[in-house]
C-alpha cells in the first residue's frame, strides 16, 4: 500500500533521510518514534509530496509520488495528513473547512458535502460548532476537526505528525480516542507520536528513527520489551 | 463605560481645538491676502460645472486604473513568488524599475515615448469621439493615462500583495495542497482570502496615492481635475487662488473618505480575526 524504497533527502548540506526503506500494508497502523530532529516529519512530508526526495521511490496505492504533478494531486486525495498545529483555515467556518476540498477538488455537490460533514461532526460530538470559526474551538476540538477534514476526502491512508503535541493533557485523550476508532475501522495509518501508550495499544508495528535512518521496526510488545538498537533502548528508558 | 466616554470626549476636544486653530490661521492668511489680492469667489464658483466634468475624468481614470492595477498587481506578485528563477527575476526587475521612477517620468516616457513606438490608441481611433458618461474613454490621452497609471501603480500593489501572501503561513498552503487542491485552488480559496485581510489597509492607502497621482496626467493635457483648474485661468479671469483652492477641495472630497475608510478597516481588521 505504501512503499518507501531507498529514500534519500537532504536540505543543502543537512542529510536528513539517509536511505529509508519501509512498507506499510493495507489496514496497518505504523507508529514512528524517534528523537527530535531525526527526520520523522520530513519522512511523512515526503510521503504526500510536500517535500521532494533526491533519491529513491515512494509509491502510495501504486501511484508514484515523485513523478508527474497531475498524479500528485490525485494521489493526495487518497492521503490524509494531520499536522501538529491543526492548520485549519481560519477564515472559514468549521463546516466550510470540511466541505471545501470535497466540493472543489472532488466536485461533490455542496448539499451532499454538507450532509457528510455534519455526519462527521456528529461523530466527533460537536455538530453545534458547524458555524463556528476555528479560533472559537478548543485545541482538542480543532485537532479533531482537522482529522475529519482529512477524512471528508475519504482517503485510504492517514498520516499523523505529532497530532497531540500541541495539546493540553486533558485534550490529548479525545484526539487519541478518535485515532483509535479509525484504527479499529482498519484505516491504514502512519502516526508520528511520543504517546507510547497509544503505540502499545494501537500500533501493529513501531518504527524507530535515528540519524535519518530507521534503525528498528518491531511489533510494540517486542519493541518495548526487547529493543535491539542501543538508541532505541535509551529512548524507551527516557520515555517510560 | 466612563473610561471610554471620557476618551472620546478628550479626542473630540482635541479634534475640535485643532480645527479651530487651523481655521483661525487660515483666516489670518486670508485677511492679509485681502490687502493685496481681490477675491472673486462668485465668478470663480461659476466654473464649477467644468470642475465636475474634470471630476468625472479623474474618477473614471482612477477607477479603471484601480481595477487594472489590482489585476496586474496580483499577477506580478505571483511572478515574484514563482518557482522559476527567470519569472521571479523578470517581475523583480519590473517592480523595482517602476517603483524607483517618479510618476511624471513614467507618464512622459509612456505618452511621448512608447506611444510613438506602439500607437495602440490608433486602434481605437474610429471611436475617438465616443463618450461614456461624458468621458471620452477611447481618446489617446485617456488610454495612455490609464496605461501609465495602472502599470506604475501595479508595481506598488504587487509588493503589497506579495507581503500579504508571505504573511500567510506556508502551512496554510501545505494544508490546502495536502487535501488535493491545485496550486491555483489553494491560492484562490485559502491564501488570497487571508492575504486580502492583511493588505486591505495598505491597499486603500495605495488607492489614495493613485487618485493623487492621476493629477500629474495634466502634463499630457488630459482634462482631469488638475488640468481643468489650470484651464480656468485666462487674462480676463486671473483668479488663481480661487481656482486652485477649489481644486484642492475636490481632491480632499475624493481622498479623505478613502483615508477614513482605510483607517476604519485597519481598526476593524486589527481588533480580532472576525466579529460577525
Ligand atoms: N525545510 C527545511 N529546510 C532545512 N532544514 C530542514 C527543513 N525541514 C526540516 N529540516 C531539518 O531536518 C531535520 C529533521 O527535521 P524533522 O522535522 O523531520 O525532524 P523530526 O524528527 O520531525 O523532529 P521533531 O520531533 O522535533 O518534530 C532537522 O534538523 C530540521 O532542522
Ligand atoms: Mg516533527
Amino acid at each position: 500500500m505504501i512503499e518507501i524504497v531507498e529514500v534519500h533527502k537532504w536540505f543543502g548540506r543537512l542529510y536528513v533521510l539517509q536511505g529509508i526503506n519501509l512498507q506499510v500494508d493495507e489496514r496497518e497502523v505504523l507508529v514512528i518514534a524517534g528523537a527530535s530532529g531525526s527526520g520523522k516529519s520530513t519522512l511523512l512530508r515526503c510521503v504526500n509530496g510536500l517535500e521532494k526526495i533526491q533519491r529513491g521511490q515512494i509509491t502510495v496505492n501504486g501511484i508514484s509520488i515523485q513523478d508527474s504533478k497531475s498524479n500528485l494531486n490525485r494521489a493526495r486525495q487518497q492521503i490524509g495528513i494531520v499536522f501538529q498545529n491543526y492548520n485549519l483555515f481560519p477564515h472559514m467556518t468549521v463546516l466550510k473547512n470540511i466541505t471545501i476540498a470535497p466540493v472543489k477538488v472532488k466536485r461533490m455537490r455542496t448539499e451532499e458535502a454538507k450532509k457528510r460533514a455534519m455526519h462527521l461532526l456528529e461523530r466527533i460530538g460537536i455538530p453545534e460548532k458547524a458555524k463556528s470559526y476555528p479560533e472559537q474551538l478548543s485545541g482538542g476540538q480543532r485537532q479533531r476537526v482537522s482529522i475529519v477534514r482529512a477524512l471528508a476526502m475519504e482517503p485510504t491512508v492517514m498520516l499523523f505528525d505529532e497530532p497531540t503535541s500541541a495539546l493540553d493533557p486533558e485534550m490529548i485523550k479525545e484526539v487519541l480516542d478518535l485515532m483509535k476508532e479509525l484504527a479499529q475501522e482498519k484505516m491504514t495509518m502512519i502516526v508520528v507520536t511520543h504517546e507510547m501508550g497509544f503505540a502499545r495499544e494501537v500500533a501493529d508495528r513501531v518504527a524507530f528513527m535515528a540519524d535519518g535512518q530507521i534503525v528498528e521496526v518491531a511489533p510494540p510488545a517486542q519493541f518495548f520489551e526487547h529493543p535491539q538498537d542501543e538508541r532505541a533502548r535509551r529512548f524507551i528508558e527516557q520515555i517510560l | 463605560m466612563p473610561g471610554l466616554f471620557s476618551r472620546y470626549l478628550k479626542y473630540g476636544w482635541r479634534f475640535f481645538s485643532a480645527t479651530a486653530l487651523l481655521v483661525l490661521i487660515l483666516w489670518l492668511v486670508y485677511i492679509s491676502l485681502e490687502q493685496t489680492y481681490i477675491f472673486h469667489w462668485n465668478q470663480a464658483l461659476r466654473s464649477l460645472h467644468n470642475y465636475n466634468q474634470g471630476l468625472k475624468i479623474t474618477l473614471s481614470i482612477s477607477l479603471i486604473s484601480m481595477f487594472v492595477s489590482l489585476g496586474l498587481g496580483i499577477i506580478i506578485a505571483m511572478g515574484r513568488l514563482s518557482r522559476w528563477t527567470i519569472v521571479r527575476d523578470l517581475s523583480g526587475v519590473f517592480v523595482h524599475s517602476l517603483r524607483n521612477l517618479p510618476f511624471i517620468v513614467v507618464v512622459l516616457l509612456f505618452y511621448f515615448g512608447l506611444r510613438q513606438a506602439f500607437p495602440i490608441d490608433r486602434l481605437f481611433s474610429p471611436w475617438r469621439r465616443v463618450e461614456i458618461w461624458g468621458v471620452p474613454i477611447f481618446d489617446g490621452r485617456f488610454i495612455w493615462g490609464v496605461l501609465a497609471l495602472s502599470i506604475f501603480e501595479a508595481s506598488f500593489i504587487a509588493e503589497i500583495f506579495r507581503g500579504g501572501i508571505q504573511a500567510i503561513h506556508k502551512e496554510q498552503g501545505e494544508a490546502a495542497r495536502s487535501l488535493g487542491m491545485s496550486y491555483f485552488q489553494s491560492m484562490r480559496y485559502v491564501i488570497l482570502p487571508q492575504a486580502f485581510r492583511v493588505i486591505i489597509p495598505p491597499l486603500t492607502n495605495e488607492l489614495v496615492a493613485l487618485v493623487k497621482e492621476s493629477s500629474l496626467l495634466f502634463i499630457i493635457s488630459l482634462e482631469e481635475l488638475t488640468q481643468t483648474a489650470r484651464l480656468q485661468y485666462s487674462t480676463g479671469r486671473p483668479f488663481v487662488f480661487e481656482y486652485y483652492t477649489i481644486l484642492a477641495a475636490y481632491y480632499l472630497m475624493l481622498t479623505i473618505p478613502l483615508s477614513i475608510l482605510s483607517h476604519f478597516l485597519e481598526r476593524r481588521l486589527a481588533v480580532g480575526d472576525r466579529n460577525r
